[in-house]
């Protein structure tokens, strides 16, 4: 199973609801591709840190997407994604390989140390180690 | 005899995200994104910061996803 995160802005022009309605199209081709939607997030209206196409504010969405191996509509959506002209940016990032590294590793210094350990003590150890 | 020797104090730089225990670093996470591009949004070294290499690294992919996103600018100028 994988996991991915799809962000994109889109034009802030573009009103809200049509923005839901091409976020549902986009929606509607990872689940007939094969893949989840296991959430999302509507960041809205938010100004961006550099002009994009002389605009200076941009609306964020965000899906969270899971997938088994092989059976992804990701490269489709990102084709749209980059025909779509109302789509300033857009960003796919594979997450489920850094979260099972990012949740593995704490485990290590409470396997090696006692839980009445001092957390300070075991801090310089991590990093020297890492 | 004991020739006077300057003392130099230097406040230990420790790595923020080993201390903090911050495994995944976020590109969302602008906040924490924004203590690692000064002024000029460059991304400050390590030797700065003090971050260790194995979490420079994804800082970096990070800051630069951030950046494609514009979550956080290129350069101020």
């Amino acid at each position: 199973m994988r996991t991915y995160e799809l962000m994109f802005v889109v034009d802030p022009r573009v009103s809200d609801e049509d923005v839901v309605t091409m976020t549902q199209d986009y929606k509607n081709m990872i689940t007939t591709g094969g893949s989840q939607i296991t959430s999302e997030e509507n960041w809205g209206r938010r100004k961006l840190a550099y002009p994009i196409d002389k605009l200076n504010e941009g609306k964020y969405m965000l899906l969270y997407v899971s997938s088994e191996v092989g059976k992804t509509a990701l490269p489709a959506v990102e084709h749209r994604m980059r025909q779509n002209d109302k789509i300033l940016r857009y960003l796919t990032v594979r997450t489920d390989e850094d979260l099972k590294r990012a949740a593995r590793r704490p485990q290590k210094p409470t396997a090696g140390g006692p839980a009445d350990a001092p957390v300070v003590d075991n801090a310089p150890d991590d990093e020297e180690e890492v | 005899m004991a020739r006077p020797r300057k003392v130099f104090f230097r406040r230990r730089k420790v790595c923020k995200f080993c201390a903090d225990k911050i495994d995944y670093i976020d590109y969302k996470d602008v906040k924490l994104l924004q203590q690692f591009i000064p002024e000029r949004s460059k991304i400050l070294p390590r030797r700065i910061s003090g971050t260790c290499a194995n979490h420079q690294r994804p800082l970096q992919q990070a800051i630069k996803r951030a950046r494609h996103l514009a979550l956080i600018p290129f350069t101020t100028d």
